[in-house]
């Protein structure tokens, strides 16, 4: 019942009902944005196990400090600032050329067809791996643009980048996997 | 690199229509679809189910980033997709089948004690080896995982009684302050709302009232 009222409540309601002692405030935040911040992690990270170590840590980050949140009607921005700069911290310190073993190639969707869905799957493979290749800035616009599907503008919100300077960053991001998987038709 | 015609950017940055671009980049801007197409819909949907629960039972635990113990209960528990074979998938069902039933096979169920005002004393046992702390948390601490088991003998056992009112009661174990995990041996359980199941209890008057 408290939850079905919490989600009537404002970010800004909710923002300040945490920092009154709520903890039930601050899970429907966390309930309110956790696909947003572990698709995008997932996405960055390559990997569902390290998404959502970033995830929670950049809950239990944002927890700690709801305080200095200067705009509570936009407190999921500011949540996913602090996820987008974990990501990128994440990548920093990974050792190696980041490629996972969660991005091996497993079965595609079915289509009945197991040669498309084998080809489906080694494609799927290819291009996660290039995208792992690509510098933490290309991938987090490229990420944005096209995974979570958000405007120029509305990166530019959450991220707190120019419009023009996030649109050099996905142009960069896609030619560069345009020569990562070797042309395969796409230019 | 390889630079790319930028009338293909301004198409696939939604600021041109395929019919707006010559009729050589048409096919190279429909191939960027299909592979764009492809990144979408291999990213999750969402969340794995728990993910709020486990980030708000840290933050009550302390938030503290978690140890090599903890971390290896938060892989084991955590839900994930596999995929596999049907075969595969039948064969790995009944390892898990018999590494899960068989170290449970003479575990009782949680066990009903004396009666106390109104009150029935329940024993709680749940096996945790490698944990650290092993809390309960149910309906009647309001979901607060603030009720410690102990492991008194170091046989990786933990165990502790707790006075409850009559009635039915849904409760977890919280291992390491983190990993909340249903009891193998309740009687039945009833889903959390969140993917998970919680462990049912029904408890009843000793007296018979």
């Amino acid at each position: 019942m408290r939850e079905a009222q919490a989600r009537q409540w404002t970010d800004a309601e909710l923002v300040s009902s945490a920092l009154d002692g709520s903890e039930e405030a601050y899970a429907e935040l966390v309930r309110r944005y956790q696909d947003l911040l572990y698709r995008h992690a997932e996405r960055m990270a390559g990997s569902p196990d390290e998404a959502e170590d970033i995830v929670q840590l950049a809950f239990i980050k944002s927890y700690r400090n709801l305080a200095t949140c200067q705009n509570p009607d936009h407190v999921g921005a500011w949540m996913f600032r602090i996820t987008a700069n974990a990501c990128k911290d994440h990548l920093k310190s990974r050792r190696g050329d980041g490629i996972r073993i969660d991005d091996a190639p497993g079965l595609a969707d079915n289509t009945g067809d197991p040669e498309m869905e084998l080809e489906r799957s080694d494609m799927r493979y290819r291009i996660n791996s290039a995208l792992h290749r690509l510098p933490a800035d290309q991938r987090e616009a490229f990420v944005m643009k096209h995974v979570e599907g958000l405007s120029y503008q509305e990166m530019g919100e959450l991220l707190g980048v120019s419009v023009p300077a996030l649109k050099m960053r996905v142009h960069r991001a896609r030619e560069d996997l345009q020569e990562l998987l070797g042309e395969e038709g796409h230019d | 690199m390889t630079e790319m015609d930028p009338r293909l950017h301004a198409y696939l940055d939604g600021e041109l229509r395929l019919e707006d671009l010559p009729p050589e980049l048409r096919g190279r801007a429909v191939g960027w679809d299909g592979l764009l197409d492809e990144v979408a819909s291999s990213a999750p949907a969402g969340a794995p189910l728990g993910l709020d629960r486990r980030v708000m039972a840290r933050i009550r635990a302390g938030s503290e980033p978690a140890n090599r113990i903890s971390k290896w209960c938060d892989w084991a528990v955590r839900p994930r997709a596999i995929r596999v074979s049907p075969l595969a998938g039948l064969a790995v069902a009944a390892a898990l089948v018999l590494a899960v039933v068989r170290p449970w096979a003479g575990a009782p169920p949680p066990s009903l004690d004396t009666e106390v005002a109104g009150r029935v004393y329940v024993q709680f046992l749940v096996e945790a080896g490698a944990a650290e702390s092993v809390h309960l948390a149910g309906d009647f601490s309001d979901w607060q995982p603030t009720i410690s088991l102990e492991d008194y003998d170091g046989d990786g056992i933990w165990s502790g009684r707790v006075p409850l009112e009559p009635g039915v009661h849904e409760y977890m174990f919280v291992i390491d302050g983190s990993e909340w995990v249903p009891d193998p041996n309740a009687a039945g359980s009833r889903d959390d709302g969140f993917g998970r199941q919680n462990s049912l209890l029904a408890v009843s008057s000793v007296s018979g009232t």
